[in-house]
């Protein structure tokens, strides 16, 4: 039981890094510092031998809900209410990205498709390991080996034609 | 205790670690915002409740308005510098 559990727990994961990082991509997050705090962020990832664009994607993380915050937010109020719970998020993750000086499509649309995939994929994975999978997510990116993770996200940006 | 709910603290744990260790403050906000999805996780896991959803929304939209002005803050101060 316990094995079968963990292998949820990966195969949610995963579809959680796809899921954000394909969205953040496509909304331009690797491009350009969308507020000051970002640019800081992603040189200093530039000076210790990491990738400049794959800086800024993870600067903009910090600096500002997006669709990694939606896919997580999503993800919580799939569990606590079901599907209504993945809309409600939409509409706070908007109003945190107003807050933030960013448009806001980038959360929005993040917790719209996962909200669309627990919906789909329920029977067999609940809600609930998606909660945890977003944090192992999260920490490839953001925790665990900051220079090799920006490599990694500047090549993707570069195969998706954001950034150089 | 559930064995989603020990990873999460784990890596919390893990990441309150590398905050104290990592020198440079600039990288010290990207543990930190590991630590806050953690932390937001954790808050819903334990609340299980559409109000402790809410809660864990909120302060995680609160803690990247504080991680953005701290970042804005360590920009001007190199300017200052």
């Amino acid at each position: 039981m316990e094995i079968l559990d963990i292998i949820k727990l990966i195969i949610a994961g995963i579809i959680c890094w796809i899921n954000f990082v394909l969205i953040d991509t496509y909304f331009g997050l690797p491009e350009k510092p969308g507020v000051l705090g970002a640019k800081t962020i992603g040189e200093k990832i530039k000076e210790i031998g990491g990738n400049l664009n794959g800086g800024y994607f993870m600067g903009n993380i910090v600096c500002s809900p997006d669709a990694s915050a939606g896919t997580l937010l999503a993800s919580i109020m799939n569990y606590l209410m079901g599907v209504e719970g993945g809309l409600i998020t939409a509409l706070l993750v908007w109003i945190g990205n107003r807050l933030c000086a960013d448009p806001g499509y980038a959360g929005t649309t993040g917790a719209l498709t996962i909200t669309l995939i627990i919906y789909l994929l329920h029977p067999i994975i609940e809600a609930k390991y998606f909660v945890g999978g977003m944090i192992l997510a999260i920490f490839s990116i953001q925790g665990f080996e900051h220079k090799y993770a920006s490599i990694l996200l500047g090549k993707i940006a570069k195969k998706m034609n954001r950034g150089e | 205790m559930d064995i989603i709910e020990g990873v999460i603290g784990f890596i919390a744990l893990l990441m309150v670690f590398r905050i104290f260790l990592t020198r440079s403050r600039a990288r010290k906000l990207l543990y930190l915002c590991c630590l806050s999805f953690c932390i937001s996780a954790l808050i819903a896991l334990y609340v299980k409740s559409p109000m402790g959803g809410i809660v864990a929304i909120i302060y995680f939209i609160c803690s990247t308005l504080t991680s953005n002005a701290i970042a804005y803050t360590i920009e001007q101060v190199k300017d200052i510098e």
